[in-house]
């Protein structure tokens, strides 16, 4: 049994919000593949730290740290194919063609601009708070053995990472590694609102532009439509004579 | 004259850097910010290609992005609309999408680089395409075909190009087929159906075609017509792309051919299934191959031309190019090592650099090495910092030492110079091994490449050796050069050529002349000298979701990831050492876990 994380405050207070995700296959199945993603986006960029740092120790550590990500990546993504190949499944269709929302896996961090001490603090936190949310993920797929193991062996990883992040970042920032962590933390909190934010505007803005599309476009759509009709498929000439002034982007 | 081209924002981006009408520099994004088929404004590839020259961007006559951006705009907006009311679920997605950055380009560009507006120019997509795949080719007069999924409106062109004695160079486009009417987009539906990823594994469903059948063919050319002027139809009821992002076939493509594939189930060729979605894929491509012999032949009649420029992302289709050699009429065929849309950026300078600036024509030279040389440095450094096994070599005891460790069957990381401009690893950033056995085409597989067991490997072979192994046609070895082309392996070599022969006899060959990569062509006959077969398994060196590398430490960081046992680059040779300091290295760094718990970790 790996040590136990702490679990986030907030993680605990949304335990029914993880419950209700975690109870129901599609949404269960969704989550791991998802997880898939993430970690091995996030293996790809820690493996970018340790090609980039200059540091011989890091990139031993990064290295490993790369390969463990990577390797949950594949331990996620086979689950949730074996899963799915389990159980008909409205995910199937779902899933056709169309490569899973991964998400990018260091939150979009520009990891060869980051000097190393930014990036342990970072990871250390991140590693921290991963560590404690599987550890509520581990406990509520109890009734799936097979799921229950993987977090298992994620979460001994994590302990891991977490922990050589910190010592590491201790090493390389000795007077301010704490103030480093608090950054850290600062940060996430700061990228949390970003994406918060976003969310919210990327629904005002497509409710907006949904009611354009049904307000305004209608006329349109008609002229369009009949300018389709009354154009045959085949060769279309190009006339030598078309504008080509090399500044127009039209 | 100093001209930067730019292709950005849809898939694989990329920069390339002219210099008085000669590329000096060129680069995918993907190679520098390691995301694999990155789409991103190509920032790094940008830097890179300036400080490569020395130049600043103040510096720079002309940039130039590879298409109209405000035409793309345009038959978005068109397609929307004749989609109304289906489309109401995409229109605000690929509105936010083209408004958020991709019209704004000239904006974009400008900020970038702070170059005046008026220096930033646009040339049509498939301009782009015709100029990377003519101009960079050494023929004087050709005609020239384009294909891909779609650019601004063109999804296919025909035309010729001409370089004129008096220096000045003609690219006409004579006609072309619009979207949605699509050979790049009918094989991307079947590469979704089949369970792939669109717009990148689309030579996944080349490679499982040889497994299968074309019984269903008749099929699909029910989804894909003749028109009545020799051009061909998608039949709109069967494809979804047009309407939304989410989906590219329809219910009733799925009526006519199944159940499409579940991405995360593996194809079992034994099952009824697998052989369903082989015969599938074989189908598909034995359409596109017909569809796109047909147009050539067309094409060969109409301009009586002995050669054919072919460009766009069908062109990286080895099997239907073979085709189009062998039944076309043309006499030779040349593909440019990056077709695609990365190689739009090369295009679109040279389009500038030629046709509006009206520069003197120069000749391109013919290799792919446009991108960052190896810094051997690195490596040799890292690799020792980590206790690895470093030994530093002259070139020839070098070239020895490799060749006794691949006819020891051992896997060679090799890097050697600058990366290769294009998708294929033409011996600069290349795993290569000994091709015989069917074993080390499983090995790679298995613990090197981590992928589907049905994909082949591809050869690499000096070009004086080349028709003793490989039944090439004429105009194959030129076709071979970029590996542009499949052909079959000779029926008595295939045998002792197992790691490298597809399931159908065939293999996509890469024919190397000594002029293109010298240390390799050197490689090739020393391990031809030791075991009287000159032909290497050549396969790009990168695992699987990954860019090809370009640096030393990402080789390097491969080689420490995965089964190569020798890493190659400039004179310094790696040998992996057999214990790994993985468990090790974990212990001695939780060292002070008891002493942090109370300070945040665990």
């Amino acid at each position: 049994m790996p040590p136990l994380a702490r679990v986030a405050r907030l993680d605990r207070l949304l335990l029914p919000l993880h419950r209700w995700v975690w109870s129901d296959f599609d949404r269960r199945v969704r989550k791991i593949l998802a997880f898939a993603e993430v970690e091995s986006d996030g293996g790809r960029d820690i493996l970018r730290a340790a090609e980039v740092t200059p540091d011989g120790l890091l990139r031993r550590l990064y290295l490993e740290h790369a390969i463990d990500e990577l390797h949950h990546g594949d331990l996620f993504r086979q689950r949730g194919a074996a899963l799915l190949r389990s159980r008909s499944t409205r995910l199937k269709t779902l899933f056709n063609g169309t490569p899973l929302p991964g998400g990018h896996g260091l939150d979009d961090l520009a990891v060869q601009d980051e000097p190393d001490y930014r990036l342990l603090a970072f990871l250390h936190i991140a590693e921290k708070a991963a560590a404690g949310r599987f550890t509520i993920y581990r406990d509520l797929v109890a009734d799936d053995p097979q799921t229950h193991a993987i977090f298992e062996e994620i979460l001994r990883d994590e302990v891991f990472h977490m922990n050589y992040t910190y010592t590491q970042l201790a090493r390389v920032m000795p007077h301010a590694y704490r103030r480093q962590v608090w950054r850290a933390r600062a940060n996430r909190l700061g990228k949390r609102y970003l994406r918060v934010a976003a969310a919210i505007a990327g629904v005002f803005g497509a409710t907006i532009l949904t009611l354009i599309y049904f307000i305004v476009l209608p006329p349109f759509a008609w002229l369009a439509k009949r300018a389709d009709r009354r154009t045959p498929p085949g060769w279309r000439p190009i006339p030598e004579a078309r504008d080509d002034s090399p500044t127009r982007q039209y | 004259m100093k001209v930067l081209g730019i292709s950005a924002h849809y898939h694989d981006s990329a920069a390339a850097l002219l210099v008085d009408g000669v590329p000096v520099a060129a680069v995918q994004e993907e190679r520098l910010s390691r995301h694999k088929n990155d789409a991103a404004f190509p920032a790094s590839a940008i830097e890179w290609c300036l400080n490569d020259a020395g130049i600043e961007a103040a510096d720079l006559d002309a940039v130039v992005f590879y298409e109209r951006s405000m035409l793309k705009f345009e038959r978005i907006l068109t397609c929307a609309l004749r989609a109304f009311p289906r489309s109401w679920r995409s229109f605000p997605h690929a509105m936010k999408n083209a408004l958020a950055e991709k019209v704004w380009v000239r904006g974009v560009i400008s900020s970038h680089l702070e170059v005046p507006r008026d220096k930033i120019l646009f040339a049509r997509h498939h301009e782009s395409h015709a100029a990377a795949a003519f101009l960079a080719a050494p023929t004087k007069r050709a005609a020239i075909l384009t294909a891909d999924g779609v650019g601004e409106w063109a999804t296919l062109t025909v035309g010729h190009g001409e370089r004129r004695p008096d220096g000045r160079t003609d690219i006409t486009l004579l006609r072309e087929i619009r979207f949605p009417h699509s050979l790049g987009m009918l094989y991307s539906t079947f590469t979704a159906y089949l369970g792939f990823a669109v717009n990148e594994d689309e030579y996944k469903v080349m490679g499982l075609a040889a497994y299968g059948r074309p019984t269903m063919t008749e099929l699909v050319r029910q989804v894909i017509r003749p028109a009545p002027d020799g051009a061909f139809a998608l039949v709109p009821e069967y494809f979804e792309y047009q309407t939304t992002a989410s989906r590219s076939y329809s219910s009733r493509f799925v009526e006519l051919f199944g159940q499409p594939r579940n991405p995360y189930d593996p194809i079992d060729l034994d099952t009824t299934e697998g052989r369903r979605f082989a015969d599938c894929a074989a189908s598909v491509q034995r359409v596109l191959e017909d569809t796109l012999v047909e147009i050539a032949r067309a094409l060969h009649r109409e301009t009586g031309l002995a050669d054919l420029c072919f460009g766009g992302g069908v062109a990286l289709n080895g099997v239907a190019n073979a085709r189009v050699l062998a039944e076309s009429g043309f006499e030779r065929l040349f593909v440019p090592s990056a077709p695609g849309d990365a190689g739009c950026a090369l295009g679109a300078a040279l389009y500038a650099d030629r046709i509006y600036l009206g520069n003197p024509d120069r000749d391109v030279p013919d290799h792919p090495f446009w991108g960052p040389v190896v810094n051997t440095a690195d490596l040799a450094r890292a690799a020792r910092e980590d206790d690895q096994d470093v030994t530093e070599l002259e070139d020839g005891p070098m070239i020895e030492r490799i060749a006794d460790e691949l006819a020891r069957d051992h896997v060679v990381g090799w890097m050697d110079g600058a990366t290769e401009f294009g998708p294929r690893a033409l011996g600069h950033r290349s795993i290569l091994a000994a091709p015989h056995s069917a074993d080390m085409r499983d090995r790679l597989n298995r613990d090197i490449k981590y992928r589907e067991e049905f994909r082949p490997f591809a050869p690499v072979v000096p070009i004086e050796a080349a028709d003793r192994y490989f039944d090439l046609p004429a105009g194959g070895a030129r076709l071979a050069r970029f590996m542009s082309g499949v052909f079959p392996v000779r029926p008595e070599w295939r045998a002792r050529l197992a790691a490298v022969t597809h399931v159908d006899g065939s293999a996509r060959v890469q024919v190397l002349e000594r002029e293109m990569a010298p240390r390799l062509h050197a490689l090739l006959e020393a391990y031809g000298r030791r075991t009287g077969i000159p032909v290497l398994l050549n396969t790009s060196f990168n695992l699987s979701g990954e860019p090809i590398v370009t640096r030393a430490l990402e080789g390097y960081s491969s080689f420490r990831r995965c089964g190569i046992d020798v890493l190659a680059a400039g004179p310094i040779v790696v040998s992996k050492r057999a214990a790994s300091p993985g468990r090790p290295l974990k212990e001695s760094a939780t060292w002070g876990s008891e002493r942090l718990v109370g300070s945040g970790a665990v």
